[in-house]
């Protein structure tokens, strides 16, 4: 695998892992050296996941050797691992959120005299401990308050001041506005000059090609190349985790229809959304770019009818529909598919034919539930958008994020939407996914859906829209036809500048 | 760099991230109920050896009867529970049904009369609970408890505090057989399966999973979530008032302190007990039947033994802390492997 050196802060060799008979790990080397980013790449189910909990302890190896700083350990837990060092920042952000940011880095370890908080202490610390990273909070708000990038920052600060020399990031800039992405960036470079070993865990490629040293791809449970960052290029990259190529490029749609689909009319809520105005026409896609959280979810809370705006007027192919009813919106042909699929999208408790069928039999008005009849129906659903699953017919929780989000999308899409907003719809896939994703929202448009699409990624806008509106803090800054505009002004234009 | 080129695969497998079922000693550990009937199996067979009077036809059907009253509160509040609710004033409702109903029939009112009034009562008392928790957002938990407290009230004063007998009225329900199976018996089941089928064969029971496990998911796939709760919290006001009819009939009569909070807190430990989630999302009517027998199982046992009911209510308390343990130890072992 990795030429051998001897500085390796941590080193693999071998690990096998299965789960029930499934292997998940098959054989896995891997070094870590410090003042390294070595990423990890695969697509969705390759291993990821199960190899960095065999690392932070959360699985133990079937077999296989997991050696810190160049002593075996046997039976590694997380308490052992956290205490080698080993920290990982999961994808769902873990601070006490009614806790100021220093109390959030000093967690477990607040400073005391005789049994009371010493206040001061408490910021003073935990500012050097930003500020030796160079990041740049107030300790004194609260973690609620602060943007996804920044609670990143935060937790990252707070392992590396518990002493943790081997960090894993998992997709540490997923949803984040490319400003925000290149902070976290910037603060990933700042760990490797310090020392770290970061392991990386991301599925855009541009961005590990950029910041990895080292690239490590796993497919199917083992390791397909692992080589310095500089040896891979984009298409090599997706050739070794796809094992083949992948395109996703923009296609040929029949041109949009003259009636417009959805219509949304100075539509404002606080400074979330402010004087809001698009129209879609049937079979045209048009984008909302933007750092995600930032307008798309509270569009997602007004459209769906779960929140009520200051005022707007919403119209699905030309009838007026009353804000603030999911049932209204439901009832108008308006399909809403979250970006947020664990709140609000999916059951984790009920099987994935049942999440499939959720709405489509509610809409049915089904009375009755039977399980061979709904595996019937639910059968093409899951050949037509893609739903690998080994294990018969799990519980969605127990499927990776990438097999959720299909779920989640062949939920909505299969109901034959007249009009459809999608926030955020390729949210922690993988490249295959990614592309198969794509090619379902332009058979969607195809086939003469308005389709409203919130996207915090150019690139997405760029292979799918019609038209793309600008928003920032709540406010549209530019709305430009895709063909006027090249990708670059479109990233220029989403960072508050002007397009040159 | 060495670099290792595997086949190319077809697709991309999704590795199962929870258990499944292997086929080894710990499958037998991991399916559900089977701590529960273990436990059951342990405290048959250990008084089956101490008291010749327990592995009776007569005692065994005894437990059943004395159960059957619990066994309908719980088989509502298994599904109310699934749903995510809760409803801590049913064993309050049977307080007063059973008041409201004594007090009917020895005022002359007619069998009939009365069933049908104190079903209707009852469904109203838990159509209050819900329209209290859906349209307030109290949580279930504390605006029950304090229905149940007001309700226990109402029961003292409908029976002015003082015990009613019904005499040979509504005698039947109580305390004739089928075939050897006592009504209450048959009327517990019928129940207890009814629920069952239910949950797992009718949008509605599936409803109550979606809400459970996810509100808003379920309120966004077009369930009129809203709906869903008031009828559930009507229903188990109706089994409430099933209950208490049942309880009625076989005391002959209603006095102070029949039902209420001790009757409901079986009714809960019953259905925690057989592994219903208190968050709501997952609940099975077999586990809740399952520790409503090991309840009454347990308290039959300790009184063939001629233990003191003080160390009785003792050993209930125990019982119930090792099986909320033993679910929580099941759960852990399932999310980890």
């Amino acid at each position: 695998m990795t030429t051998p050196r001897t500085d390796a802060v941590l080193r693999v060799r071998g690990v096998t892992k299965s789960f029930g008979g499934a292997a998940a790990l098959k054989g896995v080397d891997l070094d870590l050296h410090p003042g390294e980013v070595h990423a990890l790449m695969g697509m969705n189910g390759a291993g990821k996941s199960t190899l960095v909990q065999v690392l932070s302890g959360v699985h133990q190896a079937d077999a296989g050797t997991v050696e810190v700083n160049g002593q075996a350990q046997h039976g590694l837990t997380v308490h052992k691992a956290r205490r080698l060092g080993i920290a990982s920042v999961p994808q769902r952000r873990e601070l006490a959120m009614g806790l100021t940011v220093a109390e959030n880095v000093l967690l477990g370890d607040l400073p005391t005299r005789g049994g009371a908080v010493r206040w001061k202490a408490v910021n003073s610390e935990a500012g050097k401990a930003l500020e030796a990273l160079g990041i740049d909070i107030d300790v004194t708000r609260t973690a609620g308050s602060l943007t996804v990038a920044e609670q990143t920052m935060v937790e990252v600060a707070r392992e590396v001041r518990r002493g943790g020399r081997i960090l894993v990031l998992d997709e540490p800039t997923a949803c984040l506005s490319s400003e925000a992405a290149h902070q976290i960036r910037e603060l990933v470079r700042t760990l490797r000059d310090e020392g770290v070993a970061v392991v990386y865990i991301s599925h855009y490629i541009d961005e590990v090609l950029a910041v990895a040293d080292r690239i490590t791809v796993l497919r199917d449970g083992a390791v397909v190349r692992s080589a310095p960052a500089d040896e891979f290029d984009a298409a090599a990259l997706v050739r070794s985790m796809v094992g083949r190529d992948v395109v996703s490029q923009r296609v040929q749609r029949p041109a949009p229809k003259v009636e417009i689909g959805l219509a949304v009319h100075g539509l404002t809520d606080g400074r979330a959304v402010r004087d809001f105005t698009v129209e879609v026409r049937k079979g045209e896609i048009v984008a909302v770019l933007g750092p995600a959280g930032d307008a798309q979810s509270r569009l997602f809370d007004l459209l769906s009818g779960r929140r009520r705006p200051d005022t707007g007027r919403l119209a699905v192919d030309g009838t007026p529909v009353p804000f603030g009813r999911v049932h209204a919106s439901l009832a108008s042909g308006l399909r809403c598919v979250t970006g947020d699929r664990r709140a609000l999208g999916l059951v984790p408790e009920l099987s994935l034919d049942e999440n499939l069928m959720l709405a489509r039999d509610r809409f049915a008005r089904r009375r009755t539930h039977r399980r061979a009849q709904l595996a019937r129906r639910a059968a093409p659903l899951r050949r037509s958008y893609g739903v690998v699953s080994l294990a018969g017919n799990p519980p969605v929780g127990a499927l990776s994020g990438g097999n959720q989000q299909k779920v989640l999308l062949a939920k909505w899409l299969q109901t034959e939407p007249v009009a459809c907003f999608l926030e955020d719809p390729t949210n922690g896939v993988d490249i295959a996914a990614m592309a198969d994703i794509h090619a379902l929202l332009d058979d969607l448009a195809s086939r003469g859906a308005a389709v409203l699409l919130a996207s915090s990624s150019a690139e997405e806008v760029m292979r799918l829209a019609d038209r793309v509106v600008v928003v920032s803090a709540g406010r549209t800054v530019a709305e430009h036809d895709i063909d006027t505009i090249t990708h670059d002004e479109l990233v220029a234009t989403a960072l508050g500048g002007q397009p040159q | 760099m060495s670099v290792k080129t595997l086949p190319d695969a077809p697709g991309v497998s999704d590795p199962p991230e929870k258990a499944r079922p292997r086929f080894s000693p710990t499958t037998l550990r991991r399916a559900p109920h089977t701590g529960l009937i273990a436990v059951l199996i342990v405290v048959v067979v250990a008084t089956s050896l101490r008291t010749d009077s327990f592995a009776t036809d007569t005692n065994v059907i005894n437990i059943l009867r004395q159960v059957s009253v619990v066994a309908v509160i719980a088989a509502g509040l298994t599904l109310l529970m699934t749903a995510g609710g809760m409803d801590f004033s049913m064993g309050s409702n049977v307080s007063v049904t059973t008041a409201v109903g004594a007090q009917l029939l020895a005022h002359g009112h007619s069998t009939a009369f009365t069933v049908v009034a104190s079903l209707v009562l009852a469904t109203l008392i838990g159509l209050v609970n819900g329209v209290v928790v859906t349209f307030t957002n109290v949580a279930p938990f504390v605006a029950t408890l304090a229905t149940a407290t007001l309700l226990d009230g109402v029961a003292l004063l409908v029976l002015n505090s003082v015990s009613v007998s019904t005499g040979t009225k509504m005698f039947a329900l109580g305390n004739n057989k089928i075939l050897g199976v006592p009504y209450l018996l048959v009327v517990a089941i019928l129940v207890l399966v009814a629920t069952a089928l239910v949950m797992r064969f009718t949008v509605f029971g599936r409803d109550a999973f979606a809400i459970g496990g996810n509100e808003h998911v379920a309120r966004l796939s077009g369930i009129n979530v809203t709906a869903r709760k008031l009828s559930l919290y009507a229903l188990t006001g109706a089994l409430s008032g099933l209950a208490g009819l049942m309880l009625l009939s076989r005391l002959s009569g209603s006095s102070p302190g029949t039902g209420g909070l001790s009757l409901q807190l079986q009714a809960v430990a019953a259905v925690v007990i057989g592994g219903t989630a208190l968050a709501g999302g997952y609940g099975t009517v077999i586990g809740t039947a399952l520790g409503v027998v090991l309840l009454g199982v347990v308290a039959n046992a300790l009184n063939l033994l001629q233990v003191s009911s003080n160390y009785q209510s003792v050993s209930v308390g125990g019982v119930l802390l090792i099986a909320a343990i033993a679910n929580e130890m099941h759960k852990a072992r399932s999310a980890r492997h």
